[in-house]
């Protein structure tokens, strides 16, 4: 356990005094601040607004912690190849691999466990303002929302743990990475839109394989965006919360394994 | 007896989807215990491809490699190894304390003794001063000092180094060649590579010349007296040796 720890803790410290984090933080703030102000010029459902506002606010920043520091992580290492001196030693490039992925995910913890808490000022600002008791507005829900947005940064780190193994170009890992963002936040609503048919469209076997292979292959990242449930105060069932729990660790676990099964054989010239 | 054995190794690398180059041509060599092995050759002969292989950074296309009887495949055999790589880069937003804690704990190091080996090899390479700057500050001689506190943290029985003079001054240089010397009376192997063969001279028992990845010559400097000539017999070998093909 010691050589993953040591590397997901320089992966860490590497990570959290990157500049780069102090510029995605900025901007964090910057659109809470905008969120409160926002919130005001709505005529109704004010604190839904700004629940809104607030957990975009928290997975945006999160994703880009991931995409422009986390990446960076993985491939200056490969790139300047600052990896000899982790290989060098007593640690295996499957420890290598999964102790890089910890760090991030490290990191990605303390991103939204900092933003989660702030995110509840402009909500409680809007609250105390405009609060009426049909709002049906539950803190529980929103924290649970946040711990959410963690678990999609976690998948997503995987991803990049995945895409890392094989390239050592930042720029490929990226857009990569990006893409699979973009699919996974978007194959369930194309799914459910093809099961459920359009009226007078005939919708080609091939497409609801492709939609079909898509919605297994890439991670459902829409089944941990809450942001409805916690905007409305709508119940979370605890079945939901296991299976998508199980989901996640299931996901990150395979997804993690195959990286270290073509990270083993990688070569460092 | 042997510490470092290369047992017929052969290492092409793969240029575009048909064409390889090899970098290593069955090329054997061993380095005893206790031993300061310099290891000599022309740009692109293959003295990085061979420390790499011993590192297990790269695998041997064939043939054995093995460090105090071990496969270097086996990660375990890296505890009793140090590695200062060829222009070597850190993590910038660490300091040099940060790195030989790291390097001491995946080494088994306990923190008592990481703290206490941390604080006499930065006094030693000079950065004692220096060790809460982070490393995106120093300038390249300086990263090489942390380099080499690093190879020896976690006090290796062998040391491998690759070029390890770069960057450094000649007050550097004086400091890296005494502690050579001193890593020689403590009993430990010292296997490196480099192109100043005055110092290669001064300091070590064998060299070995390597050309387009064959070894075309070792030389015991004990027994054989060349007395400053080193340099001659270098270029003579490189030169019968075909030159440098690239």
């Amino acid at each position: 356990m010691t050589p993953i720890w040591s590397v997901a803790s320089i992966t860490f410290k590497e990570g959290i005094k990157n500049r780069v984090i102090f510029g995605i933080v900025i901007i964090a703030l910057l659109l809470f601040a905008a969120a409160t102000v926002i919130t005001n010029l709505f005529m109704r459902d004010i604190v839904k607004v700004a629940v809104d506002l607030s957990l975009s606010t928290v997975s945006f920043a999160g994703l880009l912690t991931l995409l422009f520091v986390g990446v960076n992580l993985f491939a200056k290492d490969l790139d300047k190849r600052t990896i000899y001196m982790v290989i060098s030693r007593p640690v295996s490039r499957q420890q290598y691999l999964v102790g890089k992925f910890f760090g991030i995910v490290l990191l990605a913890f303390i991103i939204t466990f900092f933003l989660g808490l702030l995110s509840a000022i402009p909500v409680a600002i809007s609250k105390r303002i405009y609060y009426y008791p049909e709002a049906g507005f539950d803190w529980r829900i929103f924290f649970i929302a946040v711990v959410y947005i963690f678990i999609k940064l976690c998948i997503i780190s995987s991803i990049i743990t995945l895409f890392s193994s094989f390239t050592s170009n930042s720029f490929i890992t990226l857009v990569l990475s990006l893409g699979t963002y973009i699919i996974g936040q978007s194959t369930e609503a194309v799914r459910v839109l093809l099961v459920s048919g359009i009226e007078k469209v005939k919708i080609s076997p091939v497409l609801s394989f492709m939609v079909e292979a898509a919605y297994y292959l890439f991670p459902n990242l829409s089944a941990f965006d809450l942001k409805i449930q916690a905007a409305h105060g709508l119940p979370i069932s605890s079945s939901y919360i296991i299976w998508t729990v199980l989901y996640a660790i299931s996901y990150m676990a395979i997804v993690v394994s195959i990286g270290t099964l073509a990270f083993r054989r990688r070569e460092f010239p | 007896m042997p510490v470092i054995i290369f047992d017929r190794v052969t290492k092409d690398y793969k240029i575009g989807f048909r064409k390889k180059k090899t970098a290593l041509k069955d090329f054997s060599l061993s380095v005893n215990e206790g031993e300061v092995f310099g290891f000599l050759g022309p740009n692109g002969a293959g003295k990085s491809t061979s420390l790499k292989i011993l590192l297990n950074l790269i695998f041997p296309t064939s043939g054995k490699v093995e460090i105090m009887g071990k496969d270097v495949k086996d990660k375990e055999v890296r505890r009793f190894v140090g590695y200062l790589p060829e222009n070597p880069y850190f993590y910038d937003y660490l300091n040099p304390v940060e790195l030989l804690k790291f390097a001491g704990k995946t080494s088994g190091m306990d923190s008592t003794h990481i703290k206490e080996r941390t604080e006499s090899l930065l006094n030693t390479v000079g950065l004692w001063n220096e060790r809460k700057r982070e490393i995106r500050n120093y300038s390249k001689g300086m990263v090489q000092r942390v380099g080499l506190a690093l190879a020896l943290v976690h006090d290796p029985k062998i040391v491998i180094l690759d070029e390890p003079m770069t960057g450094l001054d000649p007050i550097g240089r004086r400091q890296f060649i005494d502690l050579i010397l001193e890593l020689k009376s403590e009993g430990k192997t010292v296997f490196f590579s480099s192109h100043i063969l005055e110092d290669v001279e001064r300091v070590c028992d064998r060299v070995g010349i390597l050309v387009n990845g064959t070894l075309v010559r070792g030389i015991d400097l004990r027994s054989e007296n060349i007395s400053g000539r080193l340099e001659d017999i270098f270029i003579e070998e490189v030169e019968k040796a075909g030159g440098i093909q690239r």
